[in-house]
């Protein structure tokens, strides 16, 4: 048995389609459980996943391997947002002065509130390096946690707990701040919700779904730039 | 085989944007730059656009699934984080409660102006 399983993890087709799989499950159950908005079909997802790779022994390193080249995709994914920014680009124009005044200063404090809870509590600092880009895009905050010394596995599990928690409070709070511009519901998705936001965004509409990419890319940006400075300035 | 060609346009910024990264040393990923780049393309009316969403739409709706495999490791970093998760989980919890609502505080300040100032939000 474990044989064959070792002979089955010696090609990607394995994790690719136990990837597949959950995914495809993730969303048949919460579509049937009736589930809310605010929970993506990712994290029951994961959690199946999770549990399949336990069940069957099989090792992290050896699923991560073989999953890697679905993990390549993302950079295609990427790219393709600029097809729904290019098509709300006369909307994105009318706002860009608020916009890009908000942007740096919103993405520096999504990282340091973050940082700062962790640190009050006395947190090591790998695991505050592990936080500090929470709220970027998969691609870029893989780059930035290596810069900055921390664990890419703890970073992207708060992506994920970060992406659910942003989805949740940005419907809550726009609700009790009477924010109903899906423009500024959207752009707030993206920036602190990365690609999880983003997604979400684009079930509310194109037009948020546009400004989900806008914050999420620029979020990215502004973060690769400005975290390892502002991490060199602290003296961590 | 529209989504192919897309396929191809798409990985043809993502290979410019990753020139452009390797020769300017910059910080950000491929991905984004290459992001850019095609949205400038599109600005410009460059070709190639049915293509480019026949394959883009689907990618888009994927994006969420393509970063579990890095997700679920962290289910694997039970063991050696024992101890730190209430700090690590208040942290995520707490500090993206307060970064959205920073952002929509900012921004409804900020648009405020702006629309006051024009004649109103554009339709």
């Amino acid at each position: 048995m474990s044989e064959l399983l070792d002979h089955l993890l010696g090609t990607p087709l394995l994790a690719i389609a136990l990837t597949l799989a959950a995914n495809m499950a993730g969303i048949r159950l919460l579509r049937t459980l009736g589930a809310p908005a605010w929970c993506p079909p990712i994290l029951v997802a994961s959690l199946l996943l999770a549990g399949v790779l336990a069940l069957l022994a099989i090792d992290y390193a050896d699923y991560r391997r073989g999953a890697a080249w679905l993990m390549l995709l993302l950079g295609p994914a990427t790219v393709a947002l600029g097809l729904p920014l290019h098509q709300q680009m006369p909307q994105i124009r009318a706002l860009w002065r608020p916009l890009l005044a908000c942007l740096p200063l919103a993405a520096l404090l999504a990282a340091a509130y973050a940082v700062g809870i962790a640190w009050l509590l006395g947190a090591p600092p790998e695991t505050l390096a592990s936080l500090a880009a929470k709220s970027v895009t998969a691609p870029i905050a893989i780059g930035i946690t290596e810069q900055l010394g921390g664990s890419v596995s703890l970073m992207m599990g708060g992506l994920l707990i970060t992406g659910v928690v942003a989805i949740g409070v940005v419907g809550l709070a726009a609700g009790l701040l009477g924010i109903r511009d899906e423009r500024i519901i959207g752009f707030a998705l993206g920036l602190n919700g990365h690609a999880l936001g983003t997604v979400r965004a684009f079930e509310i509409s194109p037009v948020a779904g546009a400004f989900a990419s806008l914050g999420m890319s620029l979020t990215g940006i502004v973060s690769a730039l400005l975290l390892p400075l502002a991490w060199r300035l602290m003296g961590a | 085989m529209p989504a192919l060609r897309g396929f191809l346009w798409l990985l043809g910024f993502l290979l410019s944007g990753e020139i452009v990264v390797t020769l300017a040393g910059l910080p950000v990923s491929a991905g984004v730059v290459g992001m850019l780049l095609l949205t400038c393309w599109l600005m410009l009316h460059g070709g190639g656009f049915d293509d480019i969403a026949a394959a883009a739409q689907p990618l888009i709706a994927m994006l969420a699934m393509l970063i579990m495999p890095g997700v679920v490791g962290v289910f694997f970093l039970v063991d050696e984080l024992a101890g730190q998760w209430m700090a690590i989980l208040a942290a995520l919890v707490g500090g993206t409660l307060l970064s959205v609502l920073t952002t929509l505080w900012l921004m409804r300040r900020l648009m405020g102006k702006t629309v006051s100032r024009a004649s109103g939000p554009p339709a």
